[in-house]
């Protein structure tokens, strides 16, 4: 396969792989750009892969790592890239901007131009784009089929906190929002991840008193306490157990590469074939 | 079949023909018409009526089939549908037609005798009426041949109601909003039309907003719902329903047409039947008092508006005043164009269905 980066220069070669990678650019300034990972032979109804990187903006790298084996299931990846000097805070999804408005609208280009079909996305994120996926797939769980986040800094939980540590906050804000769609959230398959060694305080993590209290003080175990918060939802709202997984990727710190290398995207795409 | 017939069924095919054809007609098949009937005193609602225009009055257009107004000029022919409208702000009338003139009621083709006007109104359009358009059968054809196929309601589809104060309370744009909102979740939106009277604006206004499918009540065969029966009414709705389920939507979106006071708004939303249609509604009203006396007025029937919507939300002293007097918050078009708002609305309609999912 061959990587194109941005400015169209070949940045890397492979060997021959069922697949070509490629870059879209961006449609005006609030379009996104992002690498589209296209198997030579499509599925018919294979469910794409959406893929937001965290706040190294390593699009491409993502798109990279998943590109063999998705391209050998069939299925396409798409990793867009939240530029910096227009994305500052997209892991934050509504706020300072709609990176989720802007999302939906590059699925549906890649839908009316057919790189997609109509439909759900699988949806990952690592790191701060953990934190984007799972808070687009709370506020638009009607566009996911699954969800796979890896080591986010922090949760949107479903608690009473106030919005974006927890559901609560005005009546008609995004947490209300987010907690009317809970019950479809929880409906979706659910894998959160972490690698086993991002076990410490970071300092590039958001922490204080209260949100530490919250969700605790280390990536693993704010996603170790996240993912019982969906399963203590469910219970407490009378729903059915959520299809809610928890793996620690062993050997793992905080690296994309190292957690993919420890079954990251055999989990992503793996179970989700 | 003597020669004055024969004369007389061939020039209303070809001044049939030639005709500006109302919206109301849409669904109509041209080759379907045989001759003319002048028995007038026989017209019902949704008979077509071939007419030439006499004099220009309040309606100086007529909105054609094809979706775009047509300048009238006097002496053109035009084909609508017998019926009756009621617009406070502009016309009622009923579905009769007087040999020695009928009353353009509506622009979307509506034909009938005016017995009340809003002062600000001028005259009617006056349209000369040459017959009734008649089928092989020599019977006055009607919208209802038709209409789509009468079908029950489909379970499992989420309606959500738009109703207001009055006419022009802003239900239009905010279900076309709404709709717009949906679409952009992803979803596959019905809007409909539910009651009312023929004109295409409702209609393109939903296509504008992106949804899948749009239909009104001349799909079920009536040009115009008013004095119309309520179980003929709800009939519509129903197959305006299926037709969406068909279709394959996620959720119908559903315009009711006047205010909650007008006979056949608040006939429909006091039977249960009709009220059970609905997931839930959004009430548009251009102010505070308006508000509170909607919310009022549909108490008794057990209906409470999940949200105020409308023309109020640019208004943000009436809305304020509103939102404290009623509980209820005020939705602006802007928001429910929005996904998440719009999904926000539709999950807070269904939330009791998606429990017992």
């Amino acid at each position: 396969m061959t990587l194109i980066r941005p400015e169209g220069r070949p940045a890397e070669s492979a060997a021959a792989e069922p697949c070509a990678i490629a870059w879209r650019a961006p449609t005006g300034r609030e379009g996104l750009g992002c690498w589209i990972v296209q198997p030579k032979t499509p599925r018919p109804g294979a469910t794409p892969l959406l893929a937001i990187h965290g706040i190294n903006r390593g699009a491409d790298g993502l798109a990279g790592a998943f590109a063999a084996q998705a391209a050998a299931e069939g299925r396409t990846v798409i990793a867009p890239l939240f530029a910096e000097e227009n994305w500052r805070g997209y892991q934050r999804l509504v706020a300072p901007r709609r990176a989720d408005l802007a999302l939906m609208a590059l699925l549906e280009d890649l839908r009316l131009s057919g790189v997609i079909g109509a439909g759900r996305v699988d949806l990952f994120g690592y790191s701060g784009g953990a934190q984007c996926a799972h808070r687009f797939a709370m506020l638009h769980p009607q566009q996911v089929r699954r969800l796979s986040a890896c080591a986010a800094g922090w949760w949107t939980f479903p608690d009473a906190a106030a919005f974006p540590y927890g559901h609560g906050g005005a009546a008609d804000g995004w947490g209300a929002r987010m907690a009317a769609a809970l019950p479809e959230f929880l409906r979706l398959d659910i894998a959160v991840s972490v690698g086993g060694d991002d076990d410490r305080p970071d300092p590039a993590m958001r922490s204080a008193p209260a949100i530490d209290a919250q969700q605790g003080r280390s990536r693993l175990e704010r996603a170790r306490r996240w993912t019982g918060a969906l399963i203590a939802a469910a219970a407490t709202r009378g729903l059915p157990a959520p299809k809610v997984s928890f793996t620690v990727l062993p050997g793992a710190g905080h690296d994309f590469t190292a957690c993919a290398r420890a079954g990251l995207v055999g989990l992503t795409l793996g179970r989700f074939a | 079949m003597d020669a004055s017939t024969t004369l007389t069924a061939s020039f209303a095919l070809s001044l049939a023909d030639a005709a500006k054809w109302a919206f109301t007609t849409r669904r109509v098949d041209h080759a379907a018409v045989h001759g003319l009937s002048v028995a007038f005193d026989t017209a019902r609602t949704g008979d077509l009526v071939l007419g030439r225009v006499e004099r220009i009055g309040s309606h100086k257009n007529i909105q054609l089939v094809c979706g775009r107004p047509s300048a009238l000029y006097p002496g053109d022919a035009v084909v609508l549908a017998c019926g009756a409208r009621y617009a406070a702000d502009q016309f009622e009338g009923v579905a009769e037609i007087d040999p020695d003139g009928a009353d353009m009621l509506a622009g979307g083709g509506v034909l009938g005798r005016l017995r009340e006007k809003n002062g600000r109104m001028a005259a009617p359009t006056r349209i000369i009426p040459l017959g009734l358009l008649t089928g092989a059968d020599g019977r006055a054809l009607n919208l209802d041949r038709f209409a789509l196929p009468r079908a029950l309601r489909p379970r499992g589809l989420p309606v959500i109601g738009l109703i207001g104060a009055g006419m022009n309370s802003g239900k239009t744009d905010a279900a076309a909003s709404l709709a717009h909102g949906l679409m952009r979740a992803g979803l596959r939106v019905a809007a409909i039309k539910g009651t009312g009277t023929g004109a295409f604006g409702d209609v393109n206004a939903y296509a504008d907003a992106g949804a899948h499918v749009t239909l009104d009540f001349t799909d079920a065969g009536m040009a115009s719902t008013y004095r119309e029966p309520l179980p003929r009414v709800v009939a519509g709705l129903d197959t305006l329903l299926a037709e969406a389920a068909a279709r394959d939507c996620d959720v119908a979106v559903v315009e009711i047409a006047d205010g909650v006071l007008q006979r056949e708004t608040a006939a429909l939303l006091a039977d249960p039947t009709a009220r059970s249609a609905f997931d839930g509604f959004l009430y548009a009203c251009p102010d505070a008092l308006s508000a509170v006396g909607g919310v009022a007025a549909l108490a008794p029937h057990g209906v409470r508006p999940q949200a105020l919507t409308g023309l109020i939300s640019r208004a943000p002293l009436a809305l304020t005043e509103a939102e404290a007097a009623t509980g209820l918050r005020v939705i602006s078009r802007e928001a429910l164009r929005d996904p998440a708002a719009a999904m926000a609305v539709l999950r807070a309609a269904t939330a009791p269905l998606a429990a017992a999912a």
